[in-house]
Formats: structure tokens, C-alpha cells, sequence
């Protein structure tokens, strides 16, 4: 966003947006999403990328928790299968009849509270998604052009913040 | 399937040990659960589509986490899991681990996408997506296939408590034993009560009986450990110390399969998973994308109280066949039968009242119960919605479209019954197979559909149809054989080796990436329409409860919906 240099004037009063939501909030509204291609290899929107960032790394931390352990038992047989003390479990059973649903649910866990964190960062409130934020917009645009019309609803939305 | 312990083909399906008998009490138990199951089904029966296939869209965080868990959790996890357990030793632990960890995947790569795209069944997303009817009908067949090929373990398991509960019919129709009289009583009572409702019904039956099944399954096995003396008070800890006394059978690794059954196993189960239609139409029906979310949290939570228990229900289990009745191991061993109602077994082995235990065998009843609801309804709404509205008659009323529902529904039961007289696997392996289906045919198209914007309508097209072909090799080379009395299944053991029927989605799922890639680079992009109601899914712009991805693509506004 260049537009925000000009810091010179009286009457940029308006450039905070409330505190709503800061740089992420504003990338957020100046976001064409509906022209952003989609590439899970190559996010286009800056919240893509966030998202993609949690997205790989739970993914990753995943595939340990559901195949390292059986993984291991494959190679160090062993080892793996040594009894744990107090619980008595041979480790590799341990590890895959709980280890992995409890991390799976953990990782769920962790996920969905850093989605919502995302979403408080670019200024997403589901609380309203109802009928007031974009939809009604777009209902009463009446089926224009699509590009400008999401475009006209961002820039309704981020008056104050840009001057163009 | 290497050492993968399959119920030998019947002599009798007879548990041996189980007390077959009819008892009033739990008789009543069950009577009464399906009376209250009726009564919330008529109460909130249903007259119109959008409430039939997604229930208002009005389904809350909890309640769907409910209901994703009691759709989820059927007799493959009530009864089969701690069977496979039981007998199979380390390798039953695969449905443990690919029944709960793909839910993850799904909560990351799909539940918010697909609430956006916001449309009524799992086809419905193929067929808008790739802009196809063909694929849509693929689609719509597949899921009426997986609907079909899941059901057969769960009637085989109602039909097993049930003969606890109701005692030995046989010969009461004729040329039928005690098992199969079991099978088509429950099939009838099944299928009268999914015509009567719907999916709200099913929906709002389903919260009642994720409660009715978890309560049953977790009280029973606290006081099958705590009569025992096995355990106090988290059994699903402390059998670890009861695991050196089962005998090696029962922890030793790949003892009775390979390392790569167990991975192939997992993998097929985990995609499939993620390919399901029933689970898939849960997303579809809550009220926003972050309700999708934490539904799924919620979801997978209720499934773990499960699975965190069916291990250690298998290990108690084990040990009183072994002191009660029999070696668990060795010659003669535990039947399959037996083996599959090793919970209920475990109960009645340690000489609990008779109530309680028929409290046990209505869990399994309710959890199988709950997940033909979803399948059914997931099948029949292809039948009719899909394919019948959108291919055949596009200007059908609602009550045809209603009726054509209730008429597959029936279709589906009955198909169902007769796979279910003489089934070919156990429970879990039945529902295993409809998992690599899913997992092969369906969760391809999902992911690629959601996350790769040029995957089009040719690439779908070869895709499917690849994966279907490949699903098919390994059940007509292992499973087809046993309904054919001349032939001996495996039909080549190399194949099953590395095709084994219950894991081949480790095979067809890169293979069916591949071919819908190279097709779709090789032909036309698809339209920008499709492509911008793909980057809908993805937005983070919040959208109203009514809204589909389409609906904001196209006009902005609620289109009426499409009846």
C-alpha cells in the first residue's frame, strides 16, 4: 500500500481504521480474492500464505506422529518394543493405539485455534457473517459486474484508511 | 490378504460362548431405543429437500461434533475394531490410528472449503466442480456403491448382538439360520425408520445416539476392568500392564501382516476418511465455515473417547475368552465370530447383570444404526438428487424427488440384507473396503477439485473412472471369489500382496492424481466461473448462512434454491 506515505496532511486523520485490524486487515480489504488464483504450492493473497504456512506445518508434524512410530518399530524392533515403566505398555503399541489419535486431536486442536487467530489478524469476524457484512452489499448491487462490485464493497468498508 | 484374519466362510455365524437367548430386559432396552429413535424421527420428519439433505443448514459446533461422531463411529468401531484387536494383534491397531488421524487432514485441506461450497451431497461438488454430468453421475454411483459395501458390516454386527438380545430364530424363515433371521429383522426396522425422517431427523437422532453408544461402550468397559480388577478408573491406560500376560499375538509387530500391509492399510483408511460422502455432507450442513471447523475438533474428541477404549476392551476381552473359554491363540483358538462381539462378550464373561450387558449390545445396535442413517441418506440422496433431479427428470416436484429418495433408500436395504447373509470379510474389513473406495475415487476429485483451480472436466472424467477400475482388481481378485463357489479368493497372491483389497488406495490414489494432472494439463483450462467459485472456497471473506460459493460467484445474491 503506497498510499499511506503521505503523512504531511491534517485531514489524513482517518488513516487509522479503527484499530480493527492494522497492515494484515488492510491487505485483507485491498484483496481481489475472487482473482487470486489458488495454488496450494504457490499461494497468491497474503492470507493464503499465512494460512498455508499453519496448513504445512501441522501437516508435517502429522506424518511424524502417524508413521514415525510404526516407521521405527520397522527398523529398531527392539527398541521400540521395550516396556515403558508405569504405564507397562510395549513403547510401539503405546505410541500408535494413543500416541497418534491423541496427537491428531491435538493438532485439530491447535489448527482450528490458529485459523481463528488468523482470521482476529486480517479482520475476519464470522460473529456478523451474516446478512450484514458482504452479502447484503452484494445483494443490493444487484448482480453487476462482479470484480467491481466486490471491489465497490472494499472500498466501502476501508473508507478512511486509503486515500486514493 | 496376508494373515489378515478373515471369518472363515460359515459353517455358522454362531459366536461360540455368547449366551444366545431371548432376555426380556435388554429385549425391552432395545425396543425402547428404537421407539425413541422413531419418535425424535418423527418429530422432526421432513417434507422439503433442503431440509431432507442438509438439514436447514442450522446444525451448531457441538451438535455436529455429535453427529460426526455418531455417523462416524459404527458397529466397524463398536464391535470390529476391538475384534481386529483381539485377533489381529498390532495390526488391528491401523483402524484405530486411520479412523481418527484422518480426520485432520480433513480439517485442514477440506470442512471450511467445502462449507463454502455449500451444496447438498458429495456429487453435487463433483458435478458443479467439473462441470459434468457424467462426473457427477460417477460420482453419484460411487457414493451409492460405498453406502452399499459399508452397510453389509454394519448389518452383520446388528445382527450379532441382536442374537444375544433376541435370541436364535432360525429356520423362522425358511432356508434362513438364526444369524441371517437376525439381519433382515434389523434391516427392516432400519430402513422403516430412515423413510420416516430424514437428515434432520437423522441429524438431530444421531447427538442421541452418540450419547446412547459412548455411554454404553465407556461404563461398560470401566466396569468389565473394575469387576476384573484390571483397572480402576482410566482403563484406556491401564491395560498397558495387562499386555505382557495376553501372550505376544497380541503386541508383537507385524506378526500376522507386513510392514507394508500396515502402511498401505492406514493410508487406504485415512484418505478414505477424507472421501466419504456421509462425513463429507456433515460440512455441508452447519451453520459457518468456523462452526465447520470446530465441529471437526469437536467431532474428532468424541471419536478418541472411543478409540482410545476399543483397545483396551480388546485386551480384557482377551484375557476372559482366554481364562473363560478357550486359548485366544493357537488351535483352536477365537472365532471370528466370537471375536466380533468380543465386547458384549467381555461383559457377559464377567458376570454382569443381564441389563447390562443388552445395554453394551444396544450400543452397538444404536452405532450401527446411526451410521447406515448417514450412509443411506448419503446413497439416496445420490440416487435422487443427483442424479435423479439433475440428470433424468430436471423438472421433478419435491415430492418425487422425495419419493425416489425413500425408494432408493429401500433399494439400498435390501441390496444390503443379501450381501449381509453370508458376508466375505469381518466387520472392519467390510467397511475397510468402502474406505479405499473413498479414498480412490472420491477424495482425488475433493482435493484436487479444491486446491488446483485448472483440474477440469476431462482430468475428473479419466480420473474417476481410473480409480474405479483400480478399486475393482483387488476386490474381484480377493473378495469376489468367495460368493463364487468354484473359485478359491486370493485369485493371484502376488496381488494381494501388494493390492491388498483393504489398502489399495496406497496404489490408485497416486496413480488417479496422475491421470486427472495429466489430463487436465493436456486439455482445455476450465472456464473462469469455475475457477472463481474455487477461489470462493478459499476466500476469508465471511458469507451468509444461505450462501453457497456459486451463489457469490454468479450474482452475489441467494439464488432460489435449485428445486
Amino acid at each position: 500500500m503506497p498510499d499511506n506515505n503521505t503523512h504531511d496532511s491534517a485531514d489524513n486523520r482517518t488513516a487509522t481504521d479503527g484499530g480493527v485490524a492494522g497492515q494484515a486487515g488492510q491487505a485483507h480489504r485491498n484483496t481481489d480474492y475472487l482473482g487470486s488464483e489458488v495454488n496450494l504450492l504457490n499461494p497468491s493473497t497474503p492470507f493464503m500464505r499465512d494460512h498455508l504456512r499453519i496448513v504445512w506445518t501441522g501437516f508435517a508434524i502429522w506424518i511424524l506422529a502417524v508413521w514415525g512410530p510404526v516407521t521405527a518399530t520397522y527398523l529398531a524392533t527392539d527398541a521400540m518394543t521395550t516396556q515403558m515403566p508405569v504405564l507397562g505398555f510395549p513403547l510401539h503399541y503405546f505410541l500408535v493405539a494413543f500416541g497418534a489419535p491423541t496427537s491428531a486431536l491435538i493438532l485439530s486442536f491447535w489448527y482450528s485455534r490458529k485459523r481463528d487467530a488468523l482470521d482476529e489478524k486480517y479482520g475476519i469476524d464470522h460473529a456478523t457473517a451474516g446478512g450484514t457484512s458482504r452479502g447484503g452489499e452484494a445483494a443490493a448491487a444487484d448482480g453487476g459486474e462482479r470484480s467491481d462490485e466486490s471491489r465497490a464493497s472494499s472500498e466501502q468498508r476501508s473508507d478512511g484508511g486509503v486515500d486514493e | 490378504m496376508t494373515g489378515v484374519p478373515v471369518v472363515p466362510l460359515q459353517e455358522s455365524l454362531l459366536p461360540e460362548a455368547m449366551d444366545i437367548s431371548f432376555k426380556i430386559l435388554p429385549a425391552l432396552l432395545v425396543v425402547g431405543m428404537l421407539g425413541l429413535f422413531l419418535a425424535i424421527g418423527f418429530v422432526f420428519r421432513v417434507a422439503d429437500t433442503e431440509d431432507m439433505w442438509v438439514a436447514g443448514r442450522s446444525i451448531g459446533n457441538l451438535e455436529n461434533g455429535m453427529a460426526i461422531g455418531a455417523n462416524w463411529m459404527s458397529a466397524a468401531s463398536y464391535l470390529g475394531m476391538a475384534a481386529s484387536i483381539a485377533l489381529a494383534g498390532f495390526y488391528g491397531l491401523v483402524y484405530v490410528v486411520g479412523w481418527t488421524t484422518g480426520y485432520f487432514i480433513l480439517l485442514i485441506f477440506m470442512a471450511a472449503q467445502l462449507r463454502r461450497f455449500g451444496k447438498y451431497t458429495a456429487p453435487d461438488f463433483v458435478g458443479d466442480r467439473f462441470n459434468s454430468d457424467s462426473a457427477r453421475a460417477i460420482a453419484a454411483v460411487t457414493t451409492f456403491l460405498i453406502g452399499f459395501v459399508y452397510a453389509i458390516g454394519q448389518a452383520k454386527g446388528m445382527a450379532l448382538v441382536g442374537l444375544y438380545i433376541f435370541g436364535d430364530y432360525g429356520g423362522l424363515i425358511p432356508g434362513l439360520d438364526g444369524y441371517q433371521v437376525m439381519v433382515v429383522a434389523m434391516m427392516i426396522i432400519t430402513v422403516a425408520y430412515l423413510t420416516l425422517s430424514g437428515m434432520m431427523g437423522a441429524t438431530k437422532n444421531q447427538a442421541v445416539q452418540y450419547v446412547i453408544l459412548i455411554l454404553a461402550f465407556v461404563v461398560g468397559l470401566l466396569v468389565v476392568g473394575y469387576t476384573n480388577g484390571y483397572s480402576t478408573v482410566l482403563p484406556q491406560l491401564e491395560y498397558g500392564m495387562l499386555i505382557d500376560d495376553l501372550g505376544s499375538e497380541f503386541s508383537e509387530p507385524f506378526a500376522t501382516s507386513s510392514y507394508y500391509l500396515w502402511v498401505a492399510t492406514t493410508f487406504s483408511l485415512i484418505v478414505g476418511t477424507c472421501g466419504l460422502p456421509h462425513v463429507l455432507v456433515r460440512f455441508y450442513t452447519v451453520e459457518s465455515e468456523r462452526t465447520a471447523r470446530w465441529s471437526t475438533v469437536w467431532g474428532l474428541f468424541f471419536i478418541c473417547i472411543l478409540y482410545w477404549s476399543a483397545p483396551a476392551f480388546a485386551a480384557f476381552g482377551t484375557d476372559l475368552y482366554t481364562q473363560n473359554v478357550n486359548p485366544t491363540y493357537g488351535d483352536p483358538g477365537m472365532t471370528g465370530a466370537a471375536s466380533e462381539v468380543i465386547v458384549v462378550l467381555a461383559a457377559q464373561l464377567s458376570n454382569l447383570p443381564q441389563w447390562f450387558v443388552g445395554l453394551i449390545a444396544a450400543g452397538g445396535i444404536a452405532a450401527a444404526i446411526a451410521t447406515i442413517a448417514g450412509l443411506f441418506i448419503a446413497g439416496s440422496s445420490a440416487i435422487s438428487h443427483d442424479i435423479y433431479t439433475n440428470i433424468i427428470n430436471e423438472d421433478a416436484t419435491q415430492r418425487q424427488q422425495i419419493f425416489v429418495g425413500r425408494l432408493s433408500i429401500v433399494a439400498l436395504g435390501v441390496l444390503t440384507t443379501l450381501a449381509a447373509l453370508d458376508p466375505a470379510s469381518s466387520i472392519a474389513a467390510l467397511v475397510g473396503y468402502a474406505f479405499a473406495l473413498a479414498g480412490s475415487v472420491l477424495f482425488p476429485m475433493f482435493f484436487l477439485g479444491m486446491w488446483w483451480e485448472n483440474a477440469n472436466r476431462p482430468g475428473a472424467l479419466a480420473g474417476m473412472t481410473t480409480g474405479l477400475v483400480g478399486w475393482s482388481i483387488p476386490m474381484i481378485n480377493e473378495i469376489v471369489p468367495n460368493y463364487v463357489s468354484s473359485l478359491e479368493a486370493p485369485l493371484s497372491a502376488g496381488l494381494a500382496q501388494w493390492m491388498p483389497a483393504i489398502g489399495s488406495a496406497l496404489i490408485t490414489l497416486p496413480i488417479v492424481f496422475a491421470v486427472t494432472i495429466i489430463v487436465s494439463l493436456m486439455t482445455d483450462e476450465p472456464p473462469m466461473e469455475t475457477k472463481r467459485v474455487v477461489r470462493q472456497c478459499h476466500s476469508p471473506e465471511p458469507m451468509r448462512q444461505q450462501q453457497t460459493a456459486e451463489d457469490v460467484v454468479t450474482d452475489g445474491g441467494e439464488t432460489p434454491a435449485d428445486d
